[in-house]
């Protein structure tokens, strides 16, 4: 190396890392994020195998029983934990889980482990930094072992089909009656479409998880779509509206419909939608319509569930051609 | 040795960028879907009802013309002029969802067309479409009994 280039590197390259290694110190002192651990009201319960592995994997996130590392503590970074601890927190918390009604917690529960089976969960920027907190392949069985034993594989009680009974004769008569004329709205504008019904279908579904089955419909947009295979992405107009009903079911395993829990629609358009991986999301529940979501931000906790599925449009819906 | 640390945390960002998007045929769900030639989507069907049996885990759903549909939901008996389809799948699990299961093989379409005068006598002709290519079953035997299933169907509430 000659003479000059020596200089060089001691006039340029030396106060340029001095002036980054300066630059990263002084970020330590700005917007510090303060890490603490809220108190635990109700933790989750679970037998020992189980638990060990959301604990060692979900739970720096997803409870109120953080381990921050020292090199999370350092910013650059210390924002990204920060941010990752308190959104986390707020879509599932194992920490006041008891605070959920049991319906709640199962849901909960079988969407954190297709998250993590569709290798959304743990976070990949997370999971590299903290090796330890990866989710073999043997960890998976264990939690979906523990899920598949808690299902309940009785037949329906009569409160169940009582609950149908009640619904379905106000719905004879009103389907014999005129549409309605004021349709709900949910939070983000997006009108109940009574249409649906005349749509053609895209798939059913059993949803054992949750014992509802569903029959989710597609508009003329969707229907051509997929006869001609041009679903990934889906064409802007694509509306899906997804019908879920208990499961009725008798002693020897015959399952019909029962009461009429919701429809859910997705509006494709990467437009107006664009917050929202360009889908319009909304759900109507009961038959009297009513739209779900506390806020305008509701449609957050649809995209969250649907991210495993950003590789195919946020769609989980496999359809059928007919 | 120590490369290691660079490079192995660098190819997990690599092959999460790179893995590829599937392409819209490798998302249809083909062991479920109907011949096309079959032309089912323009007989113009509406959803009438959806089932499952848990025993044979075959899921099937009913559908109806105008008039079908509405003689269902009258709870009335059937009327001519009736064009009614049932199309069975054996059930398989969605790779997308542990926790649902959806149409996989493609059993069967059965087609019922009810014709002629009121009550007793009004005809239905019934044919039954089996297997992955919906080619027309001669055997009569279990006609009844199918036919009987069909029209007991209740109607699945949509508001």
């Amino acid at each position: 190396m000659s003479l000059e280039a020596k200089h060089r590197i001691r006039r340029i390259i030396i106060p340029g890392v001095l002036v980054i290694l300066g630059g990263l110190i002084l970020i330590q002192f700005i917007n510090r994020p303060v890490f603490a651990n809220p108190p635990v009201t109700g933790d989750f319960q679970a037998p020992q195998d189980v638990k060990a592995i959301l604990k060692r994997a979900c739970y720096d996130c997803h409870s109120n029983e953080t381990n921050v590392r020292w090199y999370d503590r350092i910013a650059p970074a210390n924002w990204k934990v920060a941010e990752d601890i308190k959104k986390g927190r707020e879509g599932l918390n194992f920490s006041s889980w008891s605070a959920l009604a049991k319906p709640d917690q199962a849901a909960k529960l079988w969407e954190a482990v297709n998250q993590i089976q569709a290798a959304a969960m743990p976070i990949k920027s997370y999971q590299i930094v903290h090796p330890g907190t990866k989710v073999s392949a043997s960890d998976l069985l264990v939690l979906k072992n523990y899920l598949t034993e808690m299902l309940n594989n009785k037949p329906s009680d009569t409160s169940k089909t009582n609950a149908l009974d009640k619904q379905y004769g106000k719905w004879v008569e009103g389907a014999a009656n005129a549409p309605k004329i004021n349709l709900p709205v949910a939070l983000n504008g997006i009108e109940f479409i009574p249409d649906y019904k005349n749509w053609q279908v895209v798939t059913t579904s059993d949803r054992f998880d949750n014992n509802t089955m569903r029959v989710i419909f597609g508009n003329d947009i969707a229907i051509k779509a997929i006869r001609e295979n041009h679903i990934n992405p889906w064409p802007n107009g694509t509306i899906f509206a997804k019908v879920a009903w208990d499961k009725l079911s008798d002693k020897d395993g015959n399952v019909k419909t029962g009461a009429f829990k919701q429809v859910e629609y997705m509006i494709k358009d990467d437009q107006k939608y664009g917050s929202t991986a360009g889908w319009g999301f909304a759900r109507f529940k009961t038959p009297k319509m009513l739209p779900y979501g506390k806020t305008k931000l509701f449609a957050t906790e649809c995209v969250n569930c649907h991210r495993p599925m950003s590789k195919n449009d946020f769609v989980f819906t496999l359809p059928v051609k007919n | 040795m120590k490369a290691i640390y660079i490079v192995f945390p660098a190819l997990i960002l690599l092959s999460a960028a790179c893995s590829t998007q599937p392409n819209g045929s490798q998302l249809i769900n083909k062991d479920a879907s109907l011949p096309s030639s079959f032309n089912f989507s323009k007989m113009g069907l509406k959803v009438i009802s959806t089932a499952i049996n848990k025993k044979n885990a075959t899921m099937c759903t009913l559908y109806g013309n105008e008039l079908a549909l509405k003689t269902a939901i009258a709870g009335n008996a059937p009327q001519p002029g009736e064009v009614l389809a049932m199309i069975t799948w054996k059930q398989k699990e969605d790779e997308h969802w542990f926790g649902a299961k959806i149409p996989g093989e493609l059993l069967s379409l059965e087609i019922i067309k009810t014709t002629g005068g009121q009550f007793e006598n009004i005809k239905a002709n019934y044919q039954r479409y089996e297997g992955k290519l919906l080619t027309l079953s001669n055997d009569t035997t279990g006609n009844e009994k199918s036919m009987r299933y069909i029209f007991a169907q209740q109607p699945s509430v949509m508001p």
